[in-house]
This record gives structure tokens, sequence and C-alpha cells, in this order.
């Protein structure tokens, strides 16, 4: 109960976050990136703990090219299918830099409430 | 529901095409290509593990097969919310047919039912003569790889025409093509292309679209014009008493045929009001068009379910080809 409580939390907390990733991943990136690339650089940077699946950024980085966020263009394979390389367009890093800015602002928002509340509890558990 | 976790690539592809049965036909092509291609890779990218070791880890790094089909249908909810433009719906009956005038489907659909002799053209030029050398060449060593290439065109075009059908009436359509494995042989794989159902409809669509985008064209021209002289006829009328329309047009309509339209005075406005009423029944007709087309093309088009891969090409996961 409580780790299907954590999961459809965490799941909740990803909706939008897993877009902001990915746009942040391809700005930062000096070429264009495939999807297992990017799951893979997502999974390193993770350390074991899943935040979320790979399999989740697929549809998300489909719909992010649908919005006008991403370009992509296919390039062949030898291990499976086509790849789609996706690079982050002008109209994405304005909107990166604008959720840049949302997410600070809610994470410090939220820390405020949240830090206090661990250090509270901390010494008495 | 616990069933048993996947062991290879095309058990797992299976599993997630069951998650998703009842899901849109084009996001589970959408779906099982992408997951195919992360699958793949991981499986290259760990040469010295066999294919059902990387499998057994795949839940907690890419996720069990209902996960990821719950993270496509998710996403596809949000993305259609997101992208639809709020259209106010007006209330009246008459607010509803007219309201016909602004909604950007039917005009893109209008124009679609003009384009469609054109490309219906291409289609079916591209279709016989590709089929006829097939067939004629199928004697010689050149036919195989011929008809190959032909499949393989006709499945860029298809993949092609679904996004303008997409772009045009908003019906959903494959944004990725159906991947064939490359684990087949060429013999299979051309096995499979002549055993694939949607392999003969997609011929048959590109055929169709000759005698399909004739009546279009005819209906959207004739429709058109009919309907737009009708508008034209009392605003003419009226620019013509006002002797702006040139020198003598008054004589235009003093023989202007059938007389008992054109002596009368209220004819006139009335063939007005019928070619607004047209014009507006015909915007109507052209999104109705618009609909039925999508979904002829998705039947046509798009696999009802993918094509399932052969059991055989299980163990011969393309680890040679890296």
């Amino acid at each position: 109960m409580e780790d299907s409580n954590g999961r459809k939390f965490q799941k909740d907390l990803n909706g939008g976050l897993v877009g902001l990733v990915l746009l942040a991943v391809l700005a930062q990136s000096d070429h264009d990136l495939y999807g297992y690339e990017i799951a893979k650089r997502l999974a390193n940077a993770n350390e074991g703990t899943s935040i979320f699946k790979e399999g989740t950024i697929y549809p998300v980085l489909r719909a992010l090219s649908a919005g006008n966020l991403l370009t992509s263009r296919i390039v062949p394979s030898y291990s499976g299918p086509p790849r789609r390389y996706y690079r982050i367009t002008e109209q994405g890093r304005a909107v990166l830099a604008e959720w840049q800015l949302i997410w600070r602002d809610t994470r410090d928002f939220v820390d405020r409430f949240t830090e206090t509340e661990i250090l509270s509890i901390g010494p008495s558990s | 529901m616990n069933r048993s976790a996947p062991r290879s690539i095309d058990q797992y592809l299976r599993q997630l095409r069951e998650e998703l049965a009842g899901a849109d036909s084009a996001l589970i092509q959408d779906a099982l290509y992408d997951s195919e291609e992360y699958l793949r890779a991981e499986v290259a990218a760990h040469p010295e593990k066999s294919e059902s070791d990387v499998l057994e880890l795949i839940a907690s790094t890419y996720g069990a097969p209902d996960e990821v089909a719950d993270a496509y249908r998710d996403t596809e909810v949000k993305v259609k919310a997101a992208m639809a433009t709020p259209r106010k719906v007006p209330e009246s009956a008459l607010g509803r047919f007219f309201g016909i005038f602004l909604d950007p489907r039917a005009y893109v659909s209008l124009f679609f039912m003009l384009l469609c002799l054109a490309t219906g053209i291409i289609y079916f030029v591209f279709a016989v003569a590709g089929l006829s050398l097939s067939l004629g060449l199928s004697v010689l060593i050149i036919g195989v790889p011929f008809f190959l290439m032909f499949i393989t065109i006709g499945r860029a075009v298809s993949l092609a025409e679904g996004r303008l059908i997409e772009a045009m009436t908003g019906v959903r359509m494959p944004r990725r093509p159906v991947y064939q494995g490359s684990a087949l042989g060429f013999w299979a794989r051309i096995g499979a292309m002549l055993r694939d159902r949607r392999t003969w409809t997609t011929i048959a669509y590109f055929i169709s679209m000759l005698p399909i985008g004739i009546f279009y064209f005819v209906i959207a021209v004739a429709g058109l014009s009919v309907s737009l002289s009708f508008v034209a006829l009392p605003i003419a009328v009226a620019l013509s008493h006002a002797g702006w329309l040139g020198v003598g047009a008054n004589e235009v309509f003093l023989n202007a045929q059938p007389e008992w339209i054109f002596d009368s005075g209220l004819a006139i406005p009335i063939l007005g009001v019928a070619g607004v009423l047209l014009l507006t029944s015909l915007m109507h007709l052209a999104r109705g068009v618009g609909r039925l087309h999508a979904m002829y093309a998705k039947s046509m088009l798009v696999a009802r379910t993918a094509p399932n891969a052969p059991e055989s090409s299980q163990a011969a996961a393309p680890l040679a080809a890296r």
C-alpha cells in the first residue's frame, strides 16, 4: 500500500517534469540525440533509483515534437528500427527557460515547507 | 494481473500490444515502434548478455508492458487536450448550420477534395505501374528487389498520406512506420510482405484513390462554382444597375437566360440566398467527406493489429549486425 502510494505520487509529479528534463537534456547536448541515448543519459544520472521508467520518455518526446518544441529526423540503424534523432527548437528553448523559472519557484516554495518538516521530525524518530 | 515477465523482445512487444488492446491503432503502432527501438538497442548494448537476460531487467529500467502502455495512453490524452483549440459550439440550429464557416476543418477538407484528384492520379499510376512491373519482372531476378522497393516506397507514401489526413481531419494516424523486424531474412521478409493483409489493402487504397479523387474533385468544383455564382449573382446585378460593372453590363442581364429569372425582381435575391445555403451545405458535406475518408484511409492503411513477427525470428536477435 505504502509503495503504490509512493508510486502514484511519483507518477503525478513526473507528469510535467519529464518534459522539462527532456528539454533540458536536449538543450545541453551539442548534437542530436535519439530516444535510447536520452534514456541512458537519464538512467546514468539516476544511479539506480528509478525516478521514472525509461519507457515513459518516448511518448513525451513525441508530444514535445508535436508541439514544435523539438524537431526530429530519422536515421537508419543496424540494431533495430530506424532511429529518430531529436533536436530542440528555438521555441523549445524559450519554453524551457520559462519552465525552468516555474520549476525554480515551485521548488523553493515546496522546500520552504517540506525542509522544516523533515528537520522537526528528524530528531524525534 | 501478474503474468509471466517477457523473456524476449517479441514476447515483450506482444504483451505491450495486448495491454494496448482497444487503444487507437495508430497509437499502438507508434508504441510498438518506440519500444522495439529501445529494446533492440538495449540488447545490442549488452553483447555479453543473452536477450532473455536483458529482458529480465527491462521492467525496472524501461518499464513493464503495462506501465509503458499507461504512459502512452496518458500522454495521448494530455496532448490531445492541449492541442485541441476549444471551439465554441453555437447553441441554435441556425448557428450550428452557419458555424461551419468558422471550422478550419471544413476548409481543409474542401481543399483535400480538390487535391485528391492530383494525389489520386499519382497513387494510381504508382500502384498500377509498380504492380504490373513487379509481375512482369518476376520471371527475372530483378523482379524481387523491384517488388521490395515498390512495397517499401508504398509504405512510405502511405505514412505520408496518413500524416496529410491527420493534418486535415484530426483523425489520429501513425507517426511511425511499421517496423518489420530486421531479424528476418531476405526471403522471409518478402514472404511476410506478401502475407501481410495491409500490403494489399494499401495497394487497393492507392488504386481506389483515382476514382475517389475524380468524384471528390467533381463534387467540389461543381458545388463551388454553382454556389459561388449564385452568391455572386445579386451582387453582379446590383453592381451593373449602379453602372459599376462596365459599359453595357445592363445588356448582359437583359439577354440573360432563362428570362423568367432575370425578368422578375424576386428571383435573383432568392437565387442568392440559395447560393449561400448551397455553399454552407457544401462546407458541411466537405467536412463529412473528410471524416469518412479518414475512416476509410485508416481501415486500409493502418494494420488493425501490427503484424506478428514470426516465432522463428525469436532467437535471431540482430546482434551480429552491430
